[in-house]
């Protein structure tokens, strides 16, 4: 038989685990489900950020979030659940028990432990001592512990589920189904559409040309004749980096990189044409530049020879051939033979080889051209207008041009000459030749060119000698090895320019795009070739409307501008454009100062690259500017060329 | 029925009986019977306050005739000499001519002491009594006395503010388990006063409990059980009280200088024991050490120039402390309040 103490005891503790139990169980589901709830909001909003960002197969996944805050809820739940005492308390305010529950609970905790008796209560510390423990808990010494252990009972017994309720549900876990339903609509509802990729950068798209025509024309560069093995190895270069371009093209290249591609084999062209009287060999240049000024008849080649356009240095030369008396080309010579000697004085062998190159050119093409001209003058009226009219021209400008027309017509003529006729011509040079002095200088050829004239036209040996030299003048003169090194180089770049125009616009300049009105630009007065622009008004040009540009910045009036260039809104941009970069064809972008512009690269920094060039006529320039004297030596630096 | 459920029950029926009988003398004033009944269950002694002509000697009287203990009567006066309290030795010529010092004990060793007007003599022999209320013993001539259980100290005293008084000490004052406030009859009670005061016969009150069973209560007082929370509870209480504390209501802070010590903690236990003993509970409820706290704790705090200056009470005080001090735990107030 079972001590009825002992089961008093038992039956207090049973129905005190029960109700705690309960309670516990609700306390711990009440934060159970607000973790759940916490979790399915940040689901909610997970879901909103995955459909945001059109992670559809993702999105449903955002419920877990419900589970892990569920997880996360229980760990809560456990770290915070309540020992027996909390029970205890909770239970004896519930049922109005006046603490009958809490003091047996209290005095029937383990003596040894000072925990209760409930295997599942966490320890609970209080101040008793061991000995006060076992005296709460043993009937001898606690005559009270049964009647508590009694009135307890008593009041867990009248407990009912809903006096000792714990508050599960919370004002937040209302958002539960909010964010379940959040979630599911998240889910459910189709994906945004996908945001406009942003634009590829400029160039950024691939390009692919089976044949570019004009790489050709660079690839020819490798059997140019060179000026020296340093140049021949460069030209090389330059071809083979065409070929290479001209492969990748083939293959399939970013347009970006085929355009900077061209930019460098350009600038190694530009270099090349520059690089005659550079580095070294410049003061050979300024010398021999300096020299042909004195000559006013040199004025144009020398500035040819200036700009280093070697082919208008030849134009010029063979002009003055053509024009120039014979006295006048004797003293061409001179100067050229002077400038020749200065340049090679100051070490520019390249400068004075060019220079007697012209200077041997300039005798035998002046020859040629008195020839010439004396043989048409002596044919007189047999010759048709447009002879005597090339006659004419070739006298006044000594155009080359001009020279091949009339050597065409003469040949024809001469052609048409009767032997008779061609006999007496002979004569008439012969006697003509036979009053002049071997060292007469004047208008004319020489006697001796006279006299070897005569004696082609008195037999048929001769004669024919005399049309295949016709013939030869009237073809285009190839002009000196400088000359057609720099014509080769000339097609060369024209051949770049033809490859920059197959891939497409080089360059994006940056400009603010005008009104569809036409009226941009701030306060422009038009000018469009008539009108000056300043007028209070409708001084626009007559441009159609639709392909309008801004107007011009500068000028007063508020006219519409029709017509004009369009206002360049780049930062600083102050530049002047160069048209030799793809002569005939449309600019390419914006240069500044004397650089040619460079699609693919930059021009706008000072310093680099043909920048620092500076023609004859600035070399000195600092010293002659208005800049103050105690200035000037330190301006001299910072622009003197590197 | 349990063997101390009985003792339980008898305590009550017993309590009931000394009511009654106190109810034969005294009219009305139920309150100051009760929590004057705590005080001697629960082994301590009480100070009664309230103005003259209230019944306070009357009331101590009679509750002394209902117990069957030796009573002592001392009326404080403003000449009364320490030793009138507790005794002297005086020089005696024995019959044989000799002579020898005789202890010629004062009214302090009885069993119930009325100390009647005790704030009519000074604070010394005020003090006199400090020994025999904490150690139940009196030292005289270096001799030490114990007194006789139940041994017990009712006093009276007016109102502070009232002409000749001395306040008590603080030391003293706090001897006291409870200060109970004697308060002016009402209509009712003051007829019955009347009408019984003035005729012929004066009731008498029976006598009802004797030593044993006083001091058999007492024991049982002390058996009543009480939880760990709610003994913590009585602590934090008496810790609030302290105006230095960090958990003092704002009123401890400007009101108190000083808060109750630890005899105020033992004391608000005790007389929680002895108001659920005296309900038939055999252990201590929240609403017990709620119950005492006034009359526990009014005597032991000691006002600030400003809480004087204010008017505040100590009774107002108690009940911040009580109505701001939580009984339990938080996480399981927040439960229960939902």
């Amino acid at each position: 038989m079972a001590n009825p103490e002992s089961a008093k005891e038992t039956k207090f503790r049973e129905a005190f685990s029960r109700w705690a139990r309960r309670v516990r169980m609700r306390l711990s589901l009440g934060v159970v489900l607000t973790g759940v709830t916490v979790g399915l909001i940040a689901g909610a909003g997970g879901a909103a950020a995955l459909w945001k960002l059109r992670q559809g197969t993702l999105r449903p996944w955002a419920a877990g979030a419900g589970i892990v805050g569920a997880l996360v809820g229980a760990v809560v739940a456990q770290r915070r659940r309540w020992n027996d005492a909390e029970v205890a308390l909770f239970l004896d305010a519930k049922l109005g028990a006046n603490e009958a529950i809490s003091t047996a609970v209290d005095l029937g905790k383990d003596p040894e432990s000072g925990s209760s008796k409930s295997k599942k209560d966490k320890p609970y510390s209080d101040q008793k001592s061991k000995a006060d423990r076992r005296r709460d808990s043993d009937p001898a010494q606690n005559p009270g512990y049964f009647v508590v252990l009694n009135q307890a009972t008593e009041a867990l017994e009248k407990a009912t589920a809903k006096r000792v309720k714990t508050r599960v549900l919370r004002p937040v876990h209302a958002t539960l189904p909010l964010a379940i339903g959040a979630i599911g609509f998240l889910s459910w509802i189709p994906l945004p559409p996908a945001p406009a990729l942003p634009p590829p950068p400029p160039g950024a798209e691939e390009v692919k040309l089976a044949e570019v025509k004009g790489l050709e024309k660079v690839i020819a560069l490798a059997e140019l004749n060179a000026r020296d093995d340093a140049q021949r190895e460069r030209l090389k270069k330059l071809a083979e980096d065409a070929r290479k371009l001209q492969q990748k093209l083939k293959e399939g290249v970013e347009k970006r990189e085929a355009q900077a591609e061209l930019a460098k084999i350009k600038d190694g062209l530009m270099a090349e044409r520059l690089s005659l009287g550079e580095g070294e060999e410049r003061q050979g240049l300024e010398n021999a530049l300096g020299k042909m000024a004195e000559n006013s008849d040199l004025k144009d080649a020398a500035k040819a020879l200036g700009d280093r356009d070697l082919t208008s240095f030849d134009e010029e030369m063979q002009k003055l051939a053509n024009k120039l008396e014979r006295q006048d080309r004797e003293r061409a010579k001179k100067t050229l033979e002077e400038a020749a000697e200065a340049a090679k004085k100051a070490g520019a062998q390249n400068v004075a080889k060019a220079l007697e190159e012209q200077k041997k050119r300039l005798d035998k093409k002046g020859a040629e051209g008195d020839a010439l001209k004396e043989l048409a003058k002596e044919l007189g009226d047999s010759l048709p207008d447009d002879a005597k009219e090339a006659l004419r021209d070739m006298e006044k400008s000594g155009s080359p041009k001009a020279q091949q027309k009339l050597a065409e017509k003469l040949d024809d003529a001469l052609k048409k000459l009767t032997p008779d006729e061609r006999k007496r011509l002979a004569d008439k040079m012969k006697k003509q030749a036979g009053q002049m002095s071997p060292d007469q200088m004047g208008e004319g050829p020489s006697k001796e060119d006279l006299e070897d004239l005569a004696k082609k036209l008195e037999t048929a040996e001769g004669m024919k000698e005399l049309e295949e030299q016709l013939k030869d003048m009237a073809k285009e003169d190839p002009g000196t090895g400088d000359g057609q090194r720099e014509q080769g180089l000339e097609d060369a770049e024209k051949g770049l320019g033809e490859a920059e125009q197959q891939l497409g616009v080089p360059m994006p300049v940056p400009m603010n795009g005008g009104k569809p009105d036409g009226k941009g630009g701030k306060d422009g007065a038009g000018k469009d070739g008539k009108g000056d622009g300043k007028g209070p008004g409708d001084s626009g040009g007559k441009g159609d409307a639709k392909n309008a540009s801004p107007g011009h910045s500068d000028g007063g009036g508020p006219g519409d501008h029709k017509g004009q260039t369009g206002v360049v809104d780049g930062p600083g941009m102050k530049a002047r454009a160069d048209g030799k970069v793809n002569a005939g064809k449309p600019m390419p972008g914006i240069t500044m100062g004397r650089t040619r512009g460079r699609p693919g690269e930059t021009a706008n920094i000072r310093g680099t690259g043909a920048l620092g060039d500076a023609a004859p006529s600035e070399i000195g320039g600092v010293d002659r500017s208005v800049v103050p004297e105690e200035y000037r030596e330190q301006l001299g630096r910072y622009f003197q060329p590197k | 029925m349990d063997k101390f459920e009985h003792k339980l029950s008898l305590a009550r029926e017993t309590t009931a009986k000394l009511k009654d009988a106190i109810g034969h003398v005294i009219v009305g004033q139920n309150d100051v019977v009760e929590q004057t009944l705590w005080g001697i269950l629960a082994g301590g002694h009480v100070l009664l306050e309230g103005a003259p002509g209230l019944g306070k000697t009357l009331l101590v009287r009679t509750i002394a005739s209902c117990l069957d203990l030796q009573f002592s009567r001392i009326q404080f006066t403003p000449d009364l000499m320490p030793s009138d309290v507790t005794g002297t030795n005086i020089l005696v010529t024995a019959a044989d001519g000799s002579r020898h010092f005789q202890l010629h004990k004062g009214p302090i060793f009885g069993q119930v002491i009325l100390a009647d007007e005790i704030n009519r003599a000074t604070p010394k022999t005020q003090s006199a009594l400090l020994e025999a209320m904490q150690e139940h013993a009196c030292t005289i001539a270096g001799k030490r006395h114990a007194m006789e259980e139940p041994f017990f100290v009712l006093a009276t005293e007016n109102p502070i503010e009232m002409e000749g008084t001395y306040p008590l000490p603080e030391a003293q004052l706090d001897r006291f388990l409870l200060k109970v406030i004697v308060p002016s009859p009402s209509e009712d009670e003051m007829t019955e006063i009347l009408n019984r005061t003035t005729g012929r016969d004066r009731g008498d009150a029976p006598r009802v409990l004797s030593r044993d069973e006083v001091l058999e209560m007492r024991a049982l007082c002390r058996d009543v059980s009480i939880a760990e929370p709610i003994v913590r509870y009585a602590s934090r209480l008496v810790r609030a009280s302290d105006p230095a504390s960090q958990g003092a209501p704002d009123l401890v802070r400007r009101g108190l200088r000083y808060g109750a010590g630890v005899r105020g903690g033992q004391s608000l236990v005790l007389a929680a024991k002895a108001v659920a003993m005296l309900d038939g509970r055999a252990h201590v409820a929240f609403a017990d050490i709620q119950r005492v706290a006034k009359p526990v704790l009014r005597h032991r705090l000691i006002r600030s120039f400003e809480g004087e200056a204010d008017g505040i009470t100590t009774d107002q005080v108690v009940a911040a402390l009580v109505e701001q001090v939580p009984t339990r735990p938080e996480n399981v107030e927040k439960a229960v309040a939902k």
